[in-house]
């Protein structure tokens, strides 16, 4: 348990933003993960499976003959 | 107000380079000309034209395929005086410590940088339907990353480092990099701001992703005191500064050659396979994991040093846990081909995306193991970790770098094939085929030394002398200067095989019978 011991008094202001970077990003994970796998946004994150493919109907235009 | 002023500024950019390319050509040639011309002759031509800048693409195109070559050459040399250790010709300019630092800057960033800086502007136009937001700050970038290349080709012979394993170039060149780089982000993020699509593809979430992280990374770890125009001291002292120099190092492999990567990946992998990217769900979940995780991977470097115990751990449980996305990743890749895994027997420049991809995954499952204490015991301070670099940045980095310049040089230069197919063939076995040979090389050397080095005799006594150790290293040394060579050979080929597609396609031109667009 010492070695995830936690001395609260002792805590520098580097110690704390640390702690609040730490929470931030695992919260922000969570809520990735969240938005990624909800059913409900899948066809949503699908839709956009084959952009790299359909740049090839207008890339064209815009380049030398 | 702002707005003919901003337009001003560009003209005048843009016909400066005009004017430069106009004095180039005569000392270039033919080369130069078609360049040129692509240059000056696009237009539109249809109703709702999309107008591109694709111009500086080329030309950072053709610069990675140049630095390749330069770069794994001076990696084959330095090599060969590990083996070989009269080639240093008692010449202080050319010894291992002046010249390493020049390889791992040639390849990494002026190599990959070209090649990310070509896809990337190449990737932000097309995804978006737009031209870039400035085309003369595109070639401000473009001359401003290679005068830090030259600059480092003068400096670090001659000695001036900073000492930083990455960034070892002196606090003017820093700062100067700090401006390019940030031209380059600037470009790329406002380009995607004027988009004409709704979405932002993934691809630019890696590159701009990249982008943030690489600017924050390289100021903080390059914040310096200077003593002379060549000389400085790093404004962190004792453990800090290691930690922030490896926060730096895993990050710039983390965000520069593994995301911005695999921005190239996800879009020239569908793009050649001719199929939509298996999982779009994937790929976003890919990268918020990275982006997330990649920063708390640098003390992994630090373990068993003065370091506090629990950040090395913290470091290698985060590793671990990279291994999921990072082969979620690799799947979302290889699965993109399904369906269309016949190509591979005639598509060489699929051949390159896919083995890249195979590269990768084993990459990012061994370095997470060599993070582990019990192994990095074993292995830290020896050749296992050279060869793991060189698995990613051969096998990974350069891989899919080829597959993307092989794939753009046709489109850009509007040919259905290049020069020769078969080249392309011979450069990928030449490639996969001198990754291997250098790899393994590193890994039996690797595992040799560290065993030796551990060695104990019944009285308690080290078994071995550390120049025993040298000595057993000889054969594999020449190994991997053997595999290192016949990697460069490769990139002579496809420098040989791009130049003679594009002046193919010039003379095309000039004969009137236009190549036909890919």
């Amino acid at each position: 348990m010492g070695y995830l011991g936690m001395d609260v008094a002792a805590m520098t202001t580097n110690d704390w933003l640390g702690v609040f970077f730490v929470l931030v990003s695992a919260i922000g994970m969570v809520a990735v993960y969240f938005m990624v796998f909800r059913p409900a946004n899948k066809s949503a994150f699908e839709s956009q499976r084959s952009m790299a493919l359909d740049d090839e109907d207008h890339i064209n235009v815009g380049e030398k003959r | 107000m702002i707005a003919p002023f901003l337009e001003s500024c560009k003209k005048a950019v843009r016909e400066r380079c005009v004017r430069h390319i106009r004095q180039l050509q005569s000392v270039f040639g033919a080369f130069i000309v078609n360049l040129l011309e692509e240059e000056t002759t696009v237009e539109a031509t249809q109703a709702t034209p999309v107008k591109y800048d694709m111009e500086v693409v080329r030309w950072f195109t053709i610069a990675a395929a140049i630095y390749a070559v330069v770069g794994t050459l001076i990696g084959v040399y330095i090599a060969s005086e590990l083996a070989w250790p009269f080639l240093n010709f008692d010449m202080e300019w050319i010894t291992f410590g002046r010249l390493r630092p020049l390889h791992t800057n040639a390849v990494i960033f002026a190599f990959g940088g070209c090649a990310l800086m070509a896809t990337g502007f190449y990737m932000v136009q097309r995804t978006g339907s737009t031209k870039l937001w400035s085309n003369g700050l595109a070639w401000f970038t473009f001359w401003g990353w290679n005068l830090i290349i030259v600059s480092a080709v003068v400096t670090l012979p001659l000695g001036m480092t900073s000492g930083k394993e990455y960034a070892e170039l002196e606090w003017p060149i820093d700062i100067l990099i700090a401006v390019v780089w940030l031209s380059f982000g600037l470009n790329h993020i406002m380009t995607v701001a004027i988009r004409k699509t709704s979405h932002i593809y993934v691809s630019n979430w890696f590159t701009m992703g990249m982008i943030v992280m690489i600017t924050y990374l390289h100021v903080v770890n390059s914040m310096a005191i200077p003593v002379s125009l060549t000389n400085s001291f790093s404004v962190f002292t004792g453990v800090q500064d290691a930690m922030v120099q490896w926060w730096w190092g895993h990050n710039a492999v983390g965000f520069y050659l593994t995301g911005g990567f695999l921005g190239i990946m996800y879009y020239f992998v569908p793009k050649q396979a001719g199929r939509p990217v298996f999982s779009y769900r994937l790929s976003v979940l890919h990268f918020w994991a990275l982006t997330f995780g990649y920063v708390w991977l640098g003390a992994h470097h630090l373990q068993y040093t003065a370091l506090p115990d629990w950040t090395g751990s913290l470091g290698a449980a985060v590793s671990l846990a990279m291994i999921i996305p990072s082969w979620g990743g690799a799947m979302n890749g290889m699965m993109t081909l399904s369906g269309a895994w016949d190509k591979l027997r005639t598509d060489y420049i699929l051949r390159f995306l896919v083995v890249a991809l195979a590269f990768y995954a084993m990459s990012t499952f061994e370095g997470p193991v060599m993070s582990i204490k019990s192994v990095n015991a074993l292995s830290h301070y020896t050749d296992w970790t050279v060869g793991h670099v060189h698995s990613g940045a051969l096998g990974w980095m350069a891989m899919v770098a080829y597959g993307a310049m092989y794939h753009m040089v046709k489109k850009l230069w509007g040919v259905e094939k290049m020069y020769s197919e078969g080249l392309v063939n011979v450069h990928f076995w030449l490639a996969t085929i001198g990754t291997v040979v250098y790899v393994v090389a590193m890994w039996v050397s690797g595992i040799m030394q560290g065993l030796m080095w551990r060695d104990y005799d019944e009285y308690g006594t080290l078994t071995y002398t550390f120049v025993e150790s040298v000595s057993a290293m000889h054969p594999y040394y020449a190994m991997r200067a053997i595999g290192g060579m016949i990697f460069n050979l490769g990139t002579w080929i496809a420098l040989f095989n791009i130049v003679m597609t594009v002046r193919q396609a010039s003379a095309l031109r000039s004969s009137g019978a236009v190549p036909a667009k890919a």
